[in-house]
């Protein structure tokens, strides 16, 4: 690997350090700063403001495992695409084709999974 | 010689035509309501029916399309192509009789069951017509995915659902294995291209050596050889038996194109190499296959050993191949001869098999279907007269052109023990015969107007391919790879 | 040592640590997690070996959709956070057998490859035949190229199709029936 290839990465590497820094600080901030009187209602998990019923782990639902996997297809499809688009410039109108061919393929895919109510959450 | 055209689409035409379809047709499927899927299921041979035509019409052609790396195509159609298209097609065609009738009323009638078909038959073609391990790999999945999801149709089935899981979960396995010998392959020579592998291997490369190796235990799993036959009695007992009849033709004859192809056109100066590994996974397919079927109360799991052994029974016409690729053609008319006695053997399962509740599908059950129906049981003896290989039957010439082959090649022990073999499997192909002619009992049948048709053709086939069986020998004897040209880049 | 033998050990501990959690904690939900830092690492090393596009991959496709996949497959179980089990069943021994032996393969390989074994690293870093930004450009024009991989590429988007309806076929509600 040179060196030439690394500073091509460099901005990743910084982002990849530095993104963590973002979510943490306010929750440490928030502790250091903020005035600590705990008592039993404030310790309660909050969910949207109603009181909690039973366990929050509970079992789903399968509409998400579809919703799930039709999410997989979908972002395969983005990969296929990525490097294409990398390519774009160099590319005829021959390439137009393929690539609408493609996603059109996978359109039918979508519109017959929503015709078939996958995409509802219910 | 053949120049093509870098975009030669006549070659996949029935292939677009099939794909065109199957979208077309989930589309029409959601307008048809449901109780009236059978609309989809014939309809299914509005694509299937020309698909077949346009393949007819590609016999005797050479061509290839998509030319790529080293100025080989991607795919080819050739005479060996044309001719298992052909056998996937009649196959498709056939099992959407069978299936009509058969998935309303399991319960199972959707549209999705016929589309699935259509896709896995568009994989099943490209395994024949594949020039390159890549498209190979992905014609493998197209064809297997439908397959699976096919075996565990019966959503509400435990049975269906446990054969899909062993089916997906072994299938993976297989595929890893055989993507892992693409890998490996192509670490060997820089490339995937068949023609181009055969011009830069290196024959003292361990590489190549292991890569051959994995695309062998890859196939095999395919096409049910031992040791890796393990998936098919359980896929087979749970699966809706129209799917089996589909899968237990297609799918095999699809693997025996791929392992054919690659080993005909990739690694044929590897012969003296992969011979031996080919003769001891057919010793032992025909063995293992032979010999627990025996054992097998469930017609169904009696069938899938039997399709066990059958896979033996073809690879000797392989093993025979490293040293003649004519060969190949006894394998080619075995695959033709056994579409149709398969494919009838299961019409006659269908018919006995009572949906409520999975029965009818002991050996015992057909005990006295000879008084009721007589001529479904003889349709039956006569499948399973062809199933052991008895004269005047389709199975016996198969048998005839493979041993023949094996002995060509000098096989001699192989086609002893395929002959032994033959002699072990009248014992649980004749028992449902005997059950049915010989013995009283309660055996009914249901026999709708898609399944007799299946019936007439299946037997009428089997009588033909057992009395003259020289013009279709001479078919698949031209379309071995000896006939074939090589494919040349062209402008 | 050099930049790039840093980051290659960075990435390795956290590879190694979370596969190490993946297959040693009780609870499945965790370990579905240390494998999305397992996976992340992965790709690390693809960015390391000059595939860009694998990296690319790697978080899109495993750490995006795989692993959210998987998580969903484990919220469906029904004693969800039970972590009463141990990883352990009773075949640990062989596993461990096996994966040794695999490693053992692995090690050797290597080693016979790349000796002496100190440059295992960096030896094989020689630039491939093709520049980094380019192998993704080329890549994108095979995909369309009517003279190369044009027909794998449309016949994938089919077997996408395929497992699309598929899945819809065993997994949707049973709003219809």
């Amino acid at each position: 690997m040179t060196n030439e290839v690394l500073q091509n990465w460099q901005f990743i590497f910084i982002f990849v350090a530095l993104s963590p820094i973002f979510p943490a600080a306010p929750v440490i901030l928030n502790r250091l700063l903020g005035p600590q009187k705990p008592n039993a209602i404030k310790q309660q998990t909050y969910e949207c403001g109603i009181e909690t019923v039973g366990d929050t782990w509970i079992q789903f639902k399968v509409q998400y495992y579809i919703y799930a996997l039709i999410f997989v297809v979908f972002d395969i499809e983005a990969v296929f695409l990525f490097p294409i688009a990398a390519a774009w410039g160099l590319l005829g109108l021959f390439a137009v084709f393929e690539v609408a061919l493609f996603i059109i393929i996978l359109a039918v895919g979508l519109y017959y999974a929503w015709n078939r109510g996958a995409l509802e959450w219910f | 010689m053949f120049a093509a055209p870098t975009l030669n689409l006549w070659v996949i035409t029935p292939l677009i035509i099939l794909t065109v379809w199957a979208i077309i047709l989930m589309f029409i499927d959601l307008f048809i309501p449901a109780g009236k899927k059978q609309w989809t299921g014939w309809l299914t041979l509005v694509g299937l029916i020309p698909a077949l035509a346009l393949t007819l019409m590609q016999w005797g052609q050479t061509g290839g399309a998509f030319i790529a790396e080293g100025g080989q195509p991607m795919v080819v159609v050739d005479n060996f192509a044309t001719f298992l298209n052909t056998l996937y097609l009649l196959t498709g065609i056939l099992a959407v009789f069978i299936s009509v009738s058969y998935i309303r009323d399991a319960g199972l009638e959707r549209g999705e069951y016929y589309f699935l078909m259509l896709f896995s038959i568009v994989g099943m073609m490209l395994m024949g017509m594949a020039n390159d391990l890549i498209l190979i790999f992905l014609a493998l999945e197209l064809l297997s995915i439908p397959l699976y999801i096919l075996s565990g149709f019966d959503t509400g089935s435990d049975t269906s659902e446990e054969s899909a899981l062993k089916y997906f979960l072994l299938g993976a396995f297989s595929s890893a294995f055989f993507l892992f010998g693409i890998a490996l392959t192509y670490g060997a020579t820089g490339t995937t291209s068949l023609p181009v592998i055969l011009d830069t291997i290196s024959l003292d490369d361990p590489l190549a050596l292991a890569a051959l190796g994995m695309l062998l235990v890859g196939f095999a799993f395919k096409v049910g050889a031992v040791p890796f036959h393990m998936w098919t009695p359980d896929v087979y007992e749970g699966a809706p038996t129209s799917v089996v009849a589909f899968m237990s033709i297609g799918a095999k004859v699809a693997g025996f194109a791929a392992l054919m192809r690659v080993l005909g056109q990739g690694f044929p100066m590897w012969g003296e190499l992969w011979q031996p590994a080919i003769v001891v996974i057919s010793a032992l397919t025909m063995i293992v296959g032979n010999f627990a079927a025996v054992r097998q109360q469930n017609i169904k799991r009696m069938l899938a050993y039997s399709g066990i052994a059958n896979a033996g029974y073809i690879l000797i016409g392989v093993a025979a191949s490293a040293t003649d690729p004519e060969a190949i053609s006894a394998s080619l008319y075995y695959m033709l001869a056994y579409l149709f006695t398969n494919i009838g053997a299961f019409a006659v399962v269908i018919a006995v098999e009572k949906l409520d509740g999975q029965k009818g599908l002991l050996v015992e059950d057909y005990k006295g279907l000879a008084k009721r129906h007589l001529l479904l049981s003889l349709a039956l003896a006569y499948f399973m007269f062809s199933l052991v290989g008895i004269p005047l039957t389709g199975g016996f010439t198969a048998k005839f052109y493979v041993f023949g082959a094996g002995v060509t090649a000098g096989l001699y022990w192989l086609v002893v023990i395929g002959a032994i073999t033959s002699v072990v499997s009248a014992f649980y192909y004749l028992r449902p015969v005997l059950y049915a002619f010989m013995y009283e009992g309660p055996a009914v049948a249901r026999v709708s107007r898609g399944l007799m048709f299946v019936l007439v053709v299946a037997v009428f086939a089997t009588l033909v391919f057992g009395i003259f069986p020289g013009p279709w020998y001479e078919l698949a004897s031209q379309a071995t790879f000896g006939n074939v040209a090589t494919f040349v880049a062209g402008g | 040592m050099t930049s790039q033998q840093v980051i290659f050990i960075i990435l390795a501990v956290i590879t190694l640590a979370s596969g190490l959690v993946v297959v040693t904690n009780r609870n499945l939900f965790h370990a579905a997690l240390a494998m999305m830092l397992s996976f992340f690492g992965v790709a690390g090393f693809y960015v390391l070996l000059e595939a860009p596009f694998l990296a690319a991959s790697q978080l899109l496709v495993y750490i995006g959709a795989i692993s959210i996949l998987i998580i969903f497959a484990i919220m469906m179980t029904r004693r969800l956070m039970s972590t009463d089990e141990s990883p352990f069943n009773s075949q640990w021994i062989a596993a461990l057998f096996g994966t040794l032996l695999i490693g053992g393969l692995i090690i050797f390989v290597i080693v016979s490859v790349f000796s002496p074994f100190g440059d295992i690293i960096i030896a094989n870093s020689a630039p491939p035949s093709l520049a980094v930004q380019e192998s993704t450009v080329l890549l994108g024009r095979s995909f369309v190229d009517p003279d190369q991989y044009v027909i794998p590429f449309e016949i994938a988007s089919v077997l996408l199709l395929g497992a699309l309806v598929g899945s819809i076929a065993i997994a949707r509600p049973e709003k219809e029936s």
